[in-house]
């Protein structure tokens, strides 16, 4: 069921998620594909009765701007979450009200809210200390990869042994009474259940041109692949194709932090609801090593005692098990 | 002995792996859609070897027992030379290389028939006799026939149409080398293909066919949204007319006809029978400048509305990610509720190159149903064929030995 509607307030709205904006030409932090305009006033009121009237809790993604006057007083006419961009110079704690920062750069972060960070495999791999010291000095980091597609055996190897070692820190923090939060490492031993994107499902993003799309990356990668407008109502043709219960390959699987971005299925393997073989194993090598940190924490005392255990199973990536589904 | 469909060789655990070695034909069949865009796009050997190359260096990846080469175009035996050079190439490869295909191949053809008595076809079929099946297509009888499959004309190819006196029909130039079909594979079958104009000639045609001494007609009717208000009631009427024919001119002994099958239009169960129907991504296709397909229906030419669905080719090889939609494709997840509730389901076939060209969105899970109508006009039909039939082995006495010896039929779609 829908749940979120997500403004992009302007059409450089800052990227928070898997979408590389431009390919080619690799984003300046803090940039969008597209230079230019703030969502129409009328564009964005229209956004606020429709989340209203649907009952979404919006959700606004703000450029590296400062807004008029007149959009901050109908930004504020709903509640809402904000989702920004990180400056450069670290926020003084308790200042800018959001609730969301997102950078390019982990180098030195330090917010009372949580932080996104998207970053490629490279920095990610050389980034063992920053993250430690992230971790230490955020309540949440949410780490994004942009390219997880370009993944090859190697990069397997070296994401397994820097979770390995996150996740070494991570304990240490436990036995030192910190709960720090890394959606990477924690977020699996505390689900119960899938806890993905949800794009097409659980959101559903407003553009500036006040057209629906999936999410945010649709829309950078293609203005034409729009799922309705503000003035006809939603339409997503083939809806149920961003449910779990229609995604053959997820819905044998416990991976529940996975993102499970449905853009980067449809760029890999050209259906929103299969995932690339890569993205399988990168969350599988997640799940594996917050199994091992979910018992390495035990074993210093009681811990989440109501969560069962994660099982050990004998596969990275669930396709290859496909013969065992009935 | 009554007389189902031969099982298709080694169906199951065979790759079929498919050469697109020409556009080009003799023929303009008016429902072929090569029809039009004037293509003669020919495959050059360096692409089928590269191609060849790489499927024979890739063993791992292609487990499956046995393999069946297939040729199709246009018309494959336009390009005989070419297909010949393949066969001997593959021949030699898989022996050098001692490949677990090696005697465990086919070559497979769907021709137009009219140059199978060429001496060029001939000595190829005499040197491949072991390992060959082909198929060549007629639609029934002559009048059938020849309203669709019409010669090309010079004028066809800059596009201009002939007047329908001007047409010149395929039928005596096809029929005249079925003998010589029969003697060398006399358990062949053809296949047919049904449209909306088609459905009146639907009794006429089987008939025609087995007078042909062709004992296995494989007919099915397209998947296309093509059916007209009041064709199922027209299908269903043809149908009951031919199981009629069947029954009492006692053709069932040793002739055999897919449309009727013992295992059709029950229901199905989510779970037990949640398999996919068609072969897609199981198979692989192969056009002229080396790009592969999942299924040659997936290939440009064959689409009308959507992008081809290219998995790789012959340089960098097949790209894994494209296939796994293929491979964990199931039947709940592609239909809608009302196929999954249908009290008929079983056998209602349909092809997934179909399914992505209607699809509303581009994607291989919106299963098409236009065929619905025309699925339960046949299991209707179906259902008076094996009740007539059963009571008349029963009246004769010979209901237990047909259980004894009817052999599991196979339904071929596609
Ligand atoms: S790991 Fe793979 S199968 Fe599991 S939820 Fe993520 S994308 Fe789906
Ligand atoms: S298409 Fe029609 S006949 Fe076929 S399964 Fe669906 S509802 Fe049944």
């Amino acid at each position: 069921m829908l749940q979120y509607l997500i403004i992009l307030l302007d059409e450089a709205s800052t990227p928070f998620c898997s979408l590389t904006p431009c390919p080619s030409d690799p984003p300046t932090p803090f940039r969008g594909r597209k230079e230019g305009g703030l969502i129409p006033l009328e564009t964005l009121r229209q956004g606020i009765r429709f989340g209203m009237m649907e009952n979404l809790m919006i959700q606004y993604v703000y450029p590296d701007k400062e807004l008029p006057k007149e959009y901050l007083e109908v930004i504020e006419s709903i509640d809402h979450s904000k989702i920004r961009s990180l400056p450069l110079t670290p926020p003084k704690e308790g200042g800018t009200e959001v609730d969301v920062w997102v950078t390019e750069s982990i180098k030195d972060i330090k917010a009372d809210v949580p932080v996104v960070w998207r970053t490629d495999k490279q920095s990610l791999f050389n980034s063992e200390a920053d993250i430690i010291k992230a971790l230490e000095n955020v309540p949440r980091l949410n780490i994004v990869l942009t390219d997880i597609e370009t993944f090859i055996e190697e990069d397997f190897e070296k994401y397994k042994s820097l979770l390995e070692k996150l996740s070494k820190a991570i304990e240490q923090m436990y036995v030192d009474g910190k709960a720090p939060q890394l959606n990477l490492l924690t977020d699996r031993m505390m689900l119960s259940k899938m806890n993905n994107c949800g794009a097409g499902d659980t959101s559903i993003t407003l553009a500036p041109n006040g057209k629906f799309y999936v999410c945010p990356a649709f829309y950078y990668e293609d203005e034409t692949d729009c799922v309705g407008d503000l003035e006809h109502g939603l339409d997503i043709k083939n809806k149920q194709l961003y449910k779990l219960e229609y995604a053959p390959i997820c819905r044998h699987c416990d991976a529940w932090q996975c993102k499970r971005c449905v853009w980067l299925n449809r760029k890999t393997t050209l259906e929103v609801n299969t995932p690339s073989h890569e993205q399988c194993v990168v969350a599988h090598l997640e799940r594996n090593a917050s199994r091992e940190l979910l018992n390495n924490i035990r074993k210093h005392g009681s811990f989440l005692p109501e969560q069962e255990e994660i099982k050990e199973i004998d596969y990275l990536d669930p396709f290859d098990k496909r013969d065992t589904w009935q | 002995m009554i007389k189902e469909q031969n099982e298709p060789w080694q169906s199951g655990m065979a790759k079929s792996i498919t050469f697109i070695v020409t556009k080009d034909c003799q023929l303009a069949c008016k429902y072929c859609y090569l029809v039009g865009k004037n293509s003669k796009e020919r495959m050059p050997w360096e692409v089928a070897k590269q191609a060849i190359d790489y499927i024979l260096d890739h063993e791992d990846e292609f487990r499956e027992e046995s393999v069946v080469w297939d040729f199709i175009g246009g018309e494959p035996f336009l390009e005989i030379d070419l297909i010949d050079r393949i066969c001997d190439y593959l021949k030699q490869e898989m022996f050098r290389r001692n490949h677990h295909w090696f005697n465990s191949y086919r070559f497979s053809f769907s021709t137009n028939g009219i140059n199978y008595d060429s001496e060029k076809v001939q000595n190829f079929i005499k040197k491949n006799i072991n390992h060959l099946s082909i198929g060549i297509t007629i639609d029934g009888t002559q009048r059938k026939h020849d309203l669709n499959r019409i010669w090309k004309t010079k004028e066809m190819e800059q596009g201009i149409q002939p007047k329908p006196e001007e047409e010149k029909g395929s039928y005596k130039d096809v029929v005249r080398n079925i003998p010589l079909w029969l003697e060398q594979f006399p358990n062949a079958g053809t296949k047919v293909t049904i449209s909306s104009a088609d459905i009146p000639y639907v009794k006429e045609s089987v008939l025609h066919l087995y007078s042909l001494g062709i004992h296995e007609v494989n007919i099915n009717v397209v998947f296309e949204d093509v059916w007209k208000e009041g064709d199922d009631k027209l299908f269903e009427e043809q149908l009951m007319q031919l199981a009629d024919a069947i029954i009492d001119g006692g053709y069932y002994q040793d002739y055999a006809c897919s449309f009727f099958s013992e295992h059709i239009g029950k229901p199905l169960d989510a779970k037990l029978d949640n398999q996919n129907w068609c072969g897609a991504g199981k198979m692989l296709s192969i056009d002229a400048t080396g790009n592969f397909y999942p299924c040659t229906r997936f290939a440009g030419y064959s689409l009308r509305s959507k992008k081809p669905i290219i998995i790789g080719n012959i340089r960098d090889g097949i790209d894994q990610n494209k296939l796994r939609p293929f491979l964990t494709l199931d039947r709940t997840t592609q239909s809608p509720k009302e196929c999954i509730d249908c009290e008929v389901a079983s056998g209602c076939a349909w092809c997934q190159g179909e399914n992505y060209d209607a699809a509303e969105t581009p994607t291989i899970y919106q299963r098409a149903t236009a065929i619905c109508k025309m699925h339960k006009a046949r299991v209707r039909a179906n259902n008076y064929y094996w009740n007539k039939l059963f009571r008349k082995l029963e009246l004769e006495g010979e209901r237990e030995e047909y259980e004894k010896s009817k052999k599991k039929s196979n339904e071929v779609i596609c």
